[in-house]
């Protein structure tokens, strides 16, 4: 009771001004980043929806005036078990020109035989068998050599999408002639699973449903989720299709970019995935995401800072967002840390408390607001409230430790190329040439 | 008795020694029918043209009547070949008329043995080939029937000793005679190997290839398909060649390939269609009859065993004592009943009889007596459609009170109920003139005899006995 007592003493005590002094992080970089940008594009792109309203009609009438023949390319090893469930929900589909194209990326298991089956029956296009494991990439790759649509889908064989949601991916390409890539909205469809599968949920809902609609109008959208991503053929060749990964759907946006294409983030193409539902499936996940950050942002692409004849000002705005807020302000934390517990000591314990009433307060808020703006919920907004103080705690801690441990990793050792989510025979190929 | 050597002379194709007289068959007498051996104790057959000597064996040996197919034939002048008939199918070779002494001997223990064969009809097809196939085991002293690699035959396996009653694209129905006797505990198999045989037409000839799944051609080019790891770009081998040189370079990179295993590999194959343009990994493997032209699915062609067969305790008696068919396939043709049935039937009908003596009833046995020379030609299917005709025609002309049953596919029991002998002679008269049309209409004029006979059921005996005297009667 003494503490509350102190405690909301010490809150009503604290002017404005040393309210800003003593969470000067938040203020500066995660309120106005994360709330006021998102916020403000995110609204404006609300508003200008009726005069996109007529282009958006438009090339949906082009579209299907054209009908166009869509590569669905979806690589993977030892997926067999998903497939049929895939394929199936790829018949419900309100647009049917589409070729489906399964890659077996040297299976172990029984996905051989079923894919065969399933195409035997029909239900699968082209059903291409790799006998031994080279990475996703490298069955992308064989899957895009094999594709004879005008755009490709990249999906994940443990997905299943809304009925309209190959439909809405292209759409876009017809009345921005610019588009090299879409990419789609990915929910949680495994949110009750666990915890840790609820947080995630909020996380996608949050920051990477609204993120993406926000970084899109900005034209920074810099990762295209391989779960559910379209691309022009054409812009596909022209960048050689895949290079290895991890963290592949980032690099082939950026190489995209690059060639001087737009991206776009889809809201209305709605793709369900499965997310991990333990932390350590979830931390083996993230470390391998946020290496990538490194590996590709800050080394293999880091041409798009130089000024030469490829230079573009989104994608050099595009990348500093990204290694500011992802990188540079993930250390700012630890000094603004240090800065807390070298000069506000006796108070902490205040502090650290009120850190967290703050952030939480931020993301009910957040959370509220951008529901409004969300395209179609597959779940309830209250059913994430009781998760919600939580957020702070995945956010502010969990997930910038894990962040920070891969960061360190791949600075330092480059530890990417040993990850077994690519064969070694690739790894030890793209570290000895810098890839 | 001419018991030398000095005295063996060829006289008008014949050597008498040794109380037999030889026939001597060669290009210049040219026998094709064959008819003409008979009564001569020996066949020596001049083998100089091999296909000569093949015709005129098989002749023989086909025939029907044991007085031609058990005749000891000698080849002279044999020379080595690959016919298993000529091979297998001979009792001795000659190279000059003097080993007649010799041959004489294996002829007489032929003749002994001859005599202890029993005679007895068998009311099948199956039986009455087997029993012929047993009877020149037995005068031989074979034990074993060995299948032997044939070209010429449809399986590609032949059977000398039974296949010769067959053509050769006739070889699957040996397979059935060989199964039959094999129920029958006649013979004994032992897994030799294993035939795949077109499910139209039975014949082994059959090419295996790879063909597209979409269009079912074999028109295919097939590539590797080389996956490089410093780019991840992944296709066919064509996709990295060039045509200066035999160097490998990356299409997506440019970059040389090296070495498989550190900087690329080939992780599988791919086939392209030329005929229909599309990609495949998994070919089907189809068969192309050579015989019927058919393109089968490899799953449907129709798997058959290929043993060899000893006989057993109860085959090698069979030749000397004859033996009795256990098993019958005829029993399920529409409008028929089984012969059990029919002798149930006979006996509430005797006892019908002999409540009112004024009720007449005839039993009438009828036997195609040459329908096997018939099935031969049109085998198993044809033989059954045959009979289930015939029951057809035979029901169109009796009561629907009367029944039929077969006792074999060349023999059937008619009862005939209220009807008398004579009527029942009558009945059998136009039953007879209508079969025999029937069957000569249908199968390129065979003439087909047709003999029957008819009894008037007597009361006082059981039915049993009554089935067992128009047997004994009719085959006596």
């Amino acid at each position: 009771m003494e503490y509350l007592d102190e405690f909301f003493n010490y809150i009503s005590s604290v002017s404005p001004s040393k309210l800003v002094r003593v969470f000067w992080f938040f203020f500066f970089f995660e309120f106005v980043r994360f709330f006021l940008v998102d916020f403000t594009t995110v609204l404006l792109w609300k508003i200008t929806a009726v005069f996109r309203k007529k282009r958006v009609k438009e090339g949906r009438n082009l579209f299907w005036a054209e009908k166009p023949l869509i590569s669905i390319i979806v690589p993977g090893k030892n997926e067999g078990k998903h497939i049929f469930k895939l394929a199936n929900s790829l018949k419900e589909q309100t647009y049917q020109n589409f070729e489906l194209i399964v890659i077996d990326d040297g299976s172990d298991d029984e996905t051989k035989s079923i894919c065969n089956s399933l195409k035997k029956n029909g239900l699968i296009d082209i059903f291409l068998s790799n006998d031994v494991r080279g990475g996703k990439a490298s069955a992308a790759n064989l899957g895009l050599r094999y594709s004879s649509g005008k755009y490709i889908i990249h999906m994940d064989a443990d997905c299943s999408y809304d009925r309209d949601a190959v439909e809405n991916i292209i759409v876009p390409f017809y009345y921005n002639e610019k588009l090299g890539a879409v990419g789609g909205d990915v929910q949680v469809r495994n949110y009750r699973e666990s915890l840790c599968a609820s947080l995630q949920a909020i996380e996608y809902t949050d920051t990477i449903s609204i993120g993406r609609i926000s970084q899109s109008q900005l034209g920074i959208y810099r990762i295209i989720s391989g779960a559910f991503g379209a691309f022009k053929k054409d812009a596909l060749d022209s960048v050689g299709g895949w290079d290895i990964g991890p963290g592949l759907d980032g690099d082939i946006t950026v190489k995209v970019r690059k060639m001087g294409y737009e991206i776009h983030f889809e809201p209305t193409a709605i793709c369900q995935t499965n997310v991990p539902v333990t932390f350590k499936a979830l931390t083996k996940q993230r470390l391998r995401w946020d290496k990538s950050l490194i590996r590709f942002r800050v080394r293999k692409h880091r041409d798009v800072f130089y000024p030469n004849e490829s230079f573009r000002i989104s994608n050099f705005v595009s990348f500093v967002e990204n290694i500011t807020y992802s990188l540079v302000l993930n250390f700012k934390w630890y000094f603004y840390l240090i800065d807390m517990v070298l000069n506000y000591t006796s108070r902490l314990v205040f502090i650290i408390p009120m850190n967290f009433i703050l952030y939480t307060i931020n993301n009910y808020f957040k959370f509220i607001v951008f529901s409004l703006f969300r395209e179609r919920k597959n779940v309830k907004a209250e059913y994430f409230m009781l998760y919600m103080p939580l957020m702070a705690l995945y956010f502010g801690y969990y997930l910038r430790l894990v962040r920070t441990y891969a960061y360190l990793q791949e600075l330092i050792f480059r530890r990417s190329y040993e990850d077994s989510w690519n064969p070694e025979k690739s790894s030890r190929q793209a570290k000895s040439l810098k890839l | 008795m001419n018991t030398s050597t000095e005295n063996i002379k060829v006289v008008d194709h014949k050597i008498n020694y040794n109380n037999l007289v030889f026939y001597v068959i060669d290009t210049t007498n040219s026998i094709l029918n064959i008819d003409h051996t008979m009564g001569y104790d020996a066949l020596i057959l001049d083998a100089s043209d091999p296909e000569y000597a093949r015709i005129v064996l098989k002749k023989i040996r086909s025939h029907y009547n044991p007085e031609f197919y058990l005749k000891p034939v000698f080849l002279l002048n044999f020379k080595e070949t690959k016919d298993p008939l000529l091979n297998n199918m001979h009792d001795g070779l000659m190279t000059s008329y003097d080993q007649v002494v010799s041959m004489s001997e294996v002829a007489k223990r032929i003749f002994l043995k001859t005599t202890q064969l029993d005679n007895q009809l068998i009311p099948s097809f199956e039986g009455q080939t087997v029993k012929k196939v047993l009877n020149y085991m037995y005068t031989r002293d074979i034990r074993t029937l060995k299948p032997i690699v044939d070209l010429n035959s449809s399986i590609g396996y032949t059977y000398p000793e039974l296949s010769i009653n067959f053509t050769n694209t006739e070889e699957p129905q040996v397979l059935e005679i060989l199964e039959w006797a094999d129920r029958e505990g006649l013979i004994w198999p032992d897994f030799y190997e294993r035939v795949y045989l077109c499910n139209n037409c039975n014949s082994g000839a059959l090419s295996y290839r790879e063909v597209c799944p979409h269009c079912n051609s074999a028109n295919s080019k097939s590539e590797d398909l080389v996956h490089h790891f410093p780019c991840a770009y992944i296709g066919p081998i064509s996709d990295f060649q060039n045509n200066i040189d035999s160097s490998l370079n990356c299409p997506k990179c440019n970059k040389t390939l090296r070495h498989i295993g550190i900087d690329y590999d080939k992780p599988s194959v791919i086939h392209h269609c030329n005929n229909c343009d599309q990609n495949y990994q998994d070919a089907f493997i189809k068969s192309k009859c050579l015989s019927c032209e058919d393109d089968i699915d490899v799953k449907y062609l129709v798997p058959k065993t290929v043993n060899i067969y000893k006989l057993t305790r109860k085959g090698r008696s069979a030749a000397t004592s004859g033996f009795l068919s256990s098993s019958l396939e005829v029993d399920d043709i529409f409008g028929t009943i089984n012969m059990q049935t029919l002798r149930i039937m006979l006996h509430y009908e005797l006892e019908k009889v002999k409540e009112s003596p004024a009720q007449k009833t005839s039993i009438a046995l009828v036997h195609l007596e040459n329908i096997f020379e018939l099935y031969n030609k049109i085998g198993k299917k044809g033989e059954r459609k045959l009979l289930e005709e015939l029951v057809a025609v035979v029901r169109e002309n009796i009561k629907s009170s009367d029944v039929i049953a077969f006792e074999s596919s060349s023999t059937l029991y008619l009862m005939l109920t209220n009807t008398t002998s004579e009527n029942a002679e009558q009945k059998l008269m136009n039953l007879t003139a209508l079969t025999e049309n029937l069957i000569k209409k249908n199968f390129n004029s065979f003439k087909v005899n047709l003999l029957y006979k008819v009894k008037m059921l007597d009361a006082n005996k059981k039915a049993e006995v009554q089935l067992q005297e128009l047997s004994k009667d009719f085959f006596a």
